[in-house]
């Protein structure tokens, strides 16, 4: 059973991290006074990315639906913000590849091509939508059915598995 | 603990006949204790005694720790203890002293599930909560609720002669009718025999729930959130539409100025552009929780109603789009020099027709978050997502969900 006192650590710990994301998508673009400080809000971003993935992946981990086998299950039901952590991830990496790129020998020039501005919306709009999906994930998994056994995962488990579930099922 | 039950070990060897429970009792003791009572009466004296000079090693620190159940049902072996009462006076102290505790905590067990007890109690009980979970929890429950007749001290001898260990005077006790139970924030008395009929319904998970769970700091949480975004909606509508104001006014009449407006409003542009896009990023958020944008067909259906949130949310992305594609015009204006200066990214005609475009495109935003902002507070309690993340799937909560509903 996940401790109350645990999950509130790790749900600020989670918003913490986004929150920071948000403010270095913000604000970064007018920290740009020398190329350095871009470069390090960007590693520390990109760090807190990755953080924010290994936390979801470990409260995974820790739930009773995983201990009980039901990866499937729990990913399919968070497949979405796994997949936009990713997508968003690799976006933002590159965008912040190509950025220091261009303003490493000076970081007051015009840089904007159509390309990187595509980039840019892509990249800005899925951290957005990252935001909002982690966050609904990471309050999710506070519920506690996720932490027993009850009628509900039963019922899942009935649902996610075809007939043939039950022998598997004893084979566990 | 260790040095304790050593000296208990050598006290039973000295008194033979005392009578010991037979240890395979241990498990299922809690299961059904009142039915329990009737077979123990009958075991013999002699051959108790001999399992009980077996187990005394095994048995006599445990029997520390399960003084509550144990200690009422040597009532009726009580002819063969009442001989030897005055010698055994510092066990049974101790055990009764702990007996009495017990007795305290069992109305928090009731009320408040079995994680509310006091953490020393916790120790003590551990043996108990693990027969607990191999019993279906509805006979359980039940059970604890209900009064047990051992525990109602009727006949007056027992006190008479605890009398000269204690100081206090115990009375007779007997049972009360109403049980007071927690519900929403209050305390309300409620019959007892009637909270066991209603706790039977009960899954076992309300056995186990401590008063502050992970889901209620989520739902904290959430609710925290919510309250950001409702600021968030109101001050980016204030913003966009003081932005707009600006813009016009430093363009002059039929943008007639636009050299004033990017020599002034140069500074502004960037950091306007990035608050934007911060609070942007927040309503959006908030709106999408507020439909439960993560159901697709939910949202899709309800935007396909009209409903008000619904289309908020989306002009709200629309909004972000359309402001996040205008960074470039943004850098553009923050990076202002005149013509007349060398590499300057401003020539002499272009002005009017990059800056055209992007006051357009404010305008646009301005008004798209002003109406997302209207739409939302048409309804500013709904919340979807907190309806169906917190209480669609959850028929174990019956009366939780409607607790929740009621306060929001």
């Amino acid at each position: 059973m996940l401790q109350t006192s645990n999950y509130s650590l790790v749900l600020s710990l989670q918003f913490l991290l986004l929150s920071y994301d948000l403010f270095v998508n913000s604000f970064s673009e007018l920290l740009r006074k020398a190329p350095v400080i871009q470069l390090v809000l960007f590693i520390i971003q990109d760090m807190a990315v990755l953080f924010n993935i290994i936390i979801i992946f470990l409260m995974f981990f820790n739930t009773f639906v995983f201990q009980a086998g039901l990866v499937n299950l729990l990913f399919h039901k968070f497949k979405g913000t796994i997949i936009l952590t990713a997508v968003y991830f690799a976006l933002s990496i590159s965008l912040h590849v190509w950025v220091m790129n261009l303003r490493w020998k000076n970081s007051n020039s015009f840089i904007w091509t159509d390309g990187l501005q595509t980039l840019f919306v892509f990249q800005r709009l899925a951290a957005v939508l990252y935001c909002y999906f982690y966050k609904r994930t990471a309050v999710r998994l506070g519920d506690p059915r996720f932490y027993q056994d009850s009628l509900w995962l039963r019922k899942e488990f009935m649902t996610s598995q075809p007939p043939k579930g039950s022998p598997s099922d004893q084979r566990m | 603990m260790r040095a304790d039950s050593g000296a208990r070990l050598e006290e039973g060897h000295l008194r033979p006949p005392r009578a010991l429970p037979p240890v395979p009792s241990q498990d299922d003791i809690p299961l059904s204790r009142p039915k329990k009572k009737k077979p123990r009466t009958k075991n013999t004296p002699a051959s108790a005694s001999l399992e009980g000079l077996a187990q005394t090693a095994g048995r006599r620190p445990s029997e520390g720790s399960e003084p509550s159940t144990k200690e009422p049902k040597e009532h009726p072996e009580a002819p063969v203890q009442r001989r030897q009462k005055k010698t055994r006076l510092p066990l049974e102290l101790e055990t009764s002293s702990t007996q009495k505790k017990s007795s305290s905590s069992s109305v928090l067990r009731n009320e408040n599930g079995v994680d509310a007890e006091p953490a020393e109690e916790a120790v003590i009980q551990k043996p108990r909560r693990k027969t607990k979970k191999t019993q279906p929890a509805e006979l359980q429950y039940a059970n604890e609720l209900g009064v047990e007749d051992e525990d109602i001290i009727t006949d007056e001898q027992t006190p008479v002669e605890q009398q000269s260990v204690f100081t206090a005077p115990t009375g007779i006790s007997q049972p009360v009718g109403k049980v007071f139970v927690e519900k929403s924030r209050r305390f309300h008395a409620a019959d007892r025999s009637e909270l066991i009929k209603t706790t039977e319904n009960i899954d076992v998970s309300m056995d186990m729930k401590p008063s502050w769970t992970t889901r209620d700091v989520a739902l904290t949480v959430h609710r925290a959130f919510r309250m950001i975004g409702l600021f968030s909606h109101g001050f980016l509508a204030g913003c966009a539409v003081w932005n707009i104001v600006v813009i016009y006014v430093l363009a002059g009449d039929q943008l007639s100025n636009l050299s004033n407006l990017l020599q002034q409003y140069k500074t502004l542009a960037y950091p306007f552009q990035s608050l934007l896009y911060l609070l942007l990023a927040l309503s959006t958020i908030s709106a999408f929780d507020r439909i439960d944008f993560a159901k697709i067909s939910v949202a899709i259906r309800n935007f396909l109603a009209l409903d008000p949130t619904a289309l908020a949310s989306f002009l709200y992305f629309t909004a972000l789009i359309l402001s996040l594609s205008q960074q470039m015009t943004s850098d553009r204006i923050h990076l202002y020099t005149p013509s007349s200066v060398n590499g300057s990214l401003w020539e002499a005609g272009i002005e009017e027709q990059i800056l055209q475009p992007w006051i357009v495109v404010n305008l646009v935003v301005a008004l798209l978050v002003g109406l997302s902002w209207l739409f939302l507070s048409y309804r500013p309690g709904m919340d979807l997502s907190e309806e169906l993340m917190f209480s669609s799937e959850v028929e174990e909560y019956p009366d939780k969900d409607k607790e929740i509903k009621a306060s929001s």
